[in-house]
């Protein structure tokens, strides 16, 4: 019976002891973390290789490899872009649960797309023409990136 | 240790309980102490567990029978490797391994991410806790739990149904439940993603090694069990689409559906919804197969309980994990989005598709089949039974096509293919496929469906060998390396590809001996010693069995036991002896038959002591009571199950070996693939 007792005192401080200190799990990605960035390049330098081993092996016709290449190189490409630019600028990509870095995050894309009011910085639904916040007219940021075209 | 088994297990619910809505609380609120502490539930509960099952094992070897699952499943004479393994030999001691080894499976998923996938594992911790205390509450107040003791102590208990002391038994339950237990983790991280909003493909990234690992165990538990069918119940047979055969092969068919349709998902970023959906329904499918096993609902030559109090324990709880995904799936919807179309009605993508389809149409034919007695039973009050001719008139065609998609699959292209290649790519196996039919019906073969099996089986091998000579010879010519080396390393490069080609053909190989069943031949006949019965195998030659006579030595667990000898001929060429037995086990009534098998590559014989004339005075060694009725068949190909299992063993751990790209870390991993270095044709 001492011995259940102990057990379960022992249990209970193990589970106990992160609240009572005060330890706290991390939420934080890390370079282990695949990102989507990272899938989407994998996927794409994958999708070339499938592509050209089919082609080799007799599997494609020399049209549509070509086309798949095509398709496939610009994919891979915009992929490696967006890797870059997060390499470069880490913080875009935003820690995963710091709300300010997300919401940084939602306001740079909402300039991309067009979607972010310049004027109050409201971020509008999609397709959106006028900030629904101030009536103002919105337009795209366009970016500097080079043209990822082949 | 018993009590302390037991109190541990009484500790382990509120532990887990705790745990898992911390982790959701955790998750939700972003409190790090929470999920911490939800964490170190998981590792907890895992270690409480290990005490419970410490305590039902020393009580079985300790010869405890005033514990009431110790005092049915065991007794006295048991041998010590049964008493081990009393622990899932029942209802009881299996729900408690079941927790065990999904605890384990979790300690391993919150360990392996406890620098990496942070944003996932709160909930996953959630998840998998739920499931955990289910199972807990499930022992706890279901009537079912291991340490209920009897109101006297028993001098002896009733002893292991017989037919479960074998080798194969003993393992082919822990694999199984490996392999439902570890799809948890999966299932988990998809939640995971449906709560997170982050339902791009990074939760099947870093689940796909669980599921391979966790299809590998369900196929090889469903294969052991073919093995011990074979070995044990004594009719020659390995698969008598009984219940809970049916309801372990239900997970492994959406799993292997689910497999294929992730590469879509990968590739294309197509099929979200119906991945999230297929990983939801293979994970509803394993608590299914455990509750069919346990519940005792069905009649099953598995079903050794009685209590059906549980039944309704689990349905509430498929019940409730069916409305949080779809629920969940829902909601998640509009995030969940195909990125592509098929391009092409000739595509990989499209056969992954159709594929797809027809592994979901076999687990609801088979599902239909086994559920269909128990519905009418309770709408009409009429016993039915669905037999084996029902399920082998479905599942032949399906198996038919699901063998040639096997080959049609790795021929074509992602994307588009052309018409023009595909036959290209055809013909020879066409001709090889049809080549293989028309000579065996020169040599006599009649049977169409075991035929056509063949020549599918044929077309599929004969691609796939192709593949490997076009990626080998490709990879040896760029590479300038020999063929064993060019070989070895096309296969290392990508894992995936090829170690899922191994593990095409083993299951080529399966079907192969599937098929090989229509051929096979028995002679059922009474002999005296000194007598013979003659067989003759499909492959034309003839086996003449002589009948030695009786013996009874006495071995442990048994009162008595009836070993039958015969001497085996090949054509008349000695070429060794068989024996065949009845054992009257202490504890069981009935005789129990152990049959004598002598394998082949290519056929086995198999001998059944069907019957004894005078079975007690057979047991008492009465030189006058020897006089004996044996079965005798010749089983064709039917080791093929067993080599194929082993190859598609070598090709699931090919595929499942972490990659070395998967194992650098992402910044490197940009730095490595700036350009796709891997040369052409690997």
């Amino acid at each position: 019976m001492l011995g259940a007792a102990l057990l379960a005192i022992g249990v209970m401080l193990f589970l106990l002891i992160p609240i009572l200190r005060g330890e706290w799990a991390s939420f934080d990605r890390t370079d282990e973390d695949p990102t989507e960035i990272g899938a989407r390049k994998h996927v794409a330098l994958k999708g070339l290789r499938d592509a050209e081993y089919d082609y080799r092996a007799g599997k494609l016709d020399e049209n549509d490899y070509r086309q798949i290449k095509a398709e496939m190189s610009r994919e891979a490409l915009d992929a490696m872009e967006a890797a870059k630019a997060e390499v470069e600028d880490p913080d875009a990509a935003g820690p995963a649960g710091d709300p300010l870095e997300a919401e940084i995050l939602r306001t740079r894309r909402g300039m991309a797309e067009g979607t972010t009011c310049l004027d109050c910085g409201h971020v509008n639904e999609q397709r959106s023409r006028f900030c629904a916040a101030c009536g103002r007219p919105l337009v795209a940021v366009v970016s500097n990136a080079p043209s990822t075209g082949d | 240790m018993t009590i302390l088994g037991e109190f541990a297990l009484w500790i382990a619910l509120p532990v887990g309980l705790w745990g898992a809505i911390l982790g959701f609380v955790g998750g939700r609120k972003q409190r790090g102490d929470l999920v911490l502490s939800a964490e170190r539930s998981v590792y907890a509960v895992f270690f409480l567990l290990i005490l419970a099952s410490a305590g039902i094992i020393t009580a079985f070897v300790t010869d405890r029978f005033e514990y009431w699952y110790v005092a049915n499943y065991s007794n006295r004479a048991l041998d010590m490797f049964y008493k081990v393994s009393g622990l899932w030999a029942g209802q009881r001691g299996s729900l408690v391994f079941w927790a065990l080894l999904l605890s384990m499976f979790s300690c391993i998923a919150v360990f392996t991410n406890r620098n990496k996938n942070r944003e996932f594992m709160p909930y996953v911790v959630g998840v998998l806790l739920s499931v955990s205390s289910f199972f807990l509450m499930v022992l706890l107040f279901g009537d079912v739990n291991p340490f209920e003791r009897l109101a006297f102590t028993p001098a002896d208990g009733r002893g292991l149904n017989p037919q479960l002391q074998n080798y194969w038994m003993t393992i082919h339950p822990p694999t199984l439940y490996l392999g439902f237990t570890s799809f948890t983790v999966p299932f988990a991280f998809a939640i995971a993603a449906l709560l997170t909003g982050k339902l791009d493909t990074r939760w099947i990234a870093i689940t796909r090694g669980w599921i391979l690992l966790s299809w590998f165990f369900l196929a090889n538990g469903i294969i052991f069990g073919m093995r011990w069918a074979y070995q044990e119940l004594g009719w020659g047979g390995f698969w008598f689409w009984d219940p809970v055969e049916n309801a372990s092969l239900l997970p492994w068919l959406t799993a292997t559906a689910f497999l294929h349709s992730i590469q879509i998902q990968e590739n294309r970023g197509m099929l979200k919804v119906w991945n999230m959906s297929l990983v939801s329904l293979t994970f509803l499918l394993t608590i299914f197969a455990t509750f069919l096993t346990r519940s005792g609902l069905i009649e099953s030559v598995h079903t050794f309980a009685e209590n059906t109090k549980i039944a309704m324990i689990f349905l509430t709880f498929l019940g409730v994990v069916t409305g949080i995904c779809v629920l969940l799936i829902a909601w998640r919807y509009p995030l969940m989005k195909s990125e592509n179309q098929i391009q092409s009605f000739l595509s990989r993508e499209s056969a992954f598709l159709f594929n797809n389809l027809i592994f979901l149409g076999a687990a609801f034919a088979i599902m239909w089949g086994t559920l269909f007695p128990l519905i009418t039973e309770g709408l009409t009050g009429q016993a039915i039974t669905v037999g084996p001719p029902f399920f082998n008139r479905v599942n032949l065609p399906i198996g038919i096509a699901l063998l040639a998609l096997t080959g049609i699959g790795p021929v074509i292209a992602w994307r588009k293919a052309s018409r023009r290649n595909l036959a290209k790519n055809f013909i020879w196996p066409v001709v090889v496929g049809t080549a293989v039919v028309a000579g065996l019906y020169l040599q006599g073969a009649r049977q169409t469906m075991a035929l056509i099996t063949f020549g599918v089986a044929a077309f599929v091998v004969t691609i796939i060998t192709v593949e490997f000579v076009k990626g080998t010879r490709a990879r040896a010519h760029i590479e300038g390396e020999g063929i064993p080396i060019a070989f070895v390393h096309l296969v290392m490069r990508n894992r995936r590809r090829w170690g899922g080609y191994i593990v095409h053909l083993g299951v080529v190989m399966i079907f192969t001996a599937f098929a090989g069943a229509a051929f096979d031949r028995e002679v059922t006949q009474t002999l005296d010693p000194g007598e013979s019965v003659s067989i003759q195998s499909a492959f034309g030659h003839e086996y003449t069995l002589t009948y030695q006579g009786l013996s009874s030595p006495r071995g442990q667990n048994m009162l008595r036991q009836a070993v039958a000898l015969m001497t085996v001929e090949r054509n008349g060429v000695p070429v060794g002896s068989l024996t065949a037995e009845k054992r009257l086990y202490v504890t069981w009534e009935a005789p129990v038959t152990e049959v004598g098998i002598r394998s082949t590559p290519f056929e086995d014989l198999y001998l059944i002591l069907a019957s004894l004339e005078d079975l007690g005075g057979a047991f008492e060694n009465d030189a006058s009571s020897q006089r004996a009725t044996f079965e005798v068949q010749v089983n064709i190909l039917v080791g093929w199950i067993w080599y194929g299992g082993f190859i598609l063993t070598i090709g699931s751990l090919i595929a499942m070996w972490p990659s070395k790209a998967s194992l650098t870390p992402a910044p490197r991993r940009a730095a490595e693939e700036r350009v796709p270095a891997e040369p052409v044709g690997v």
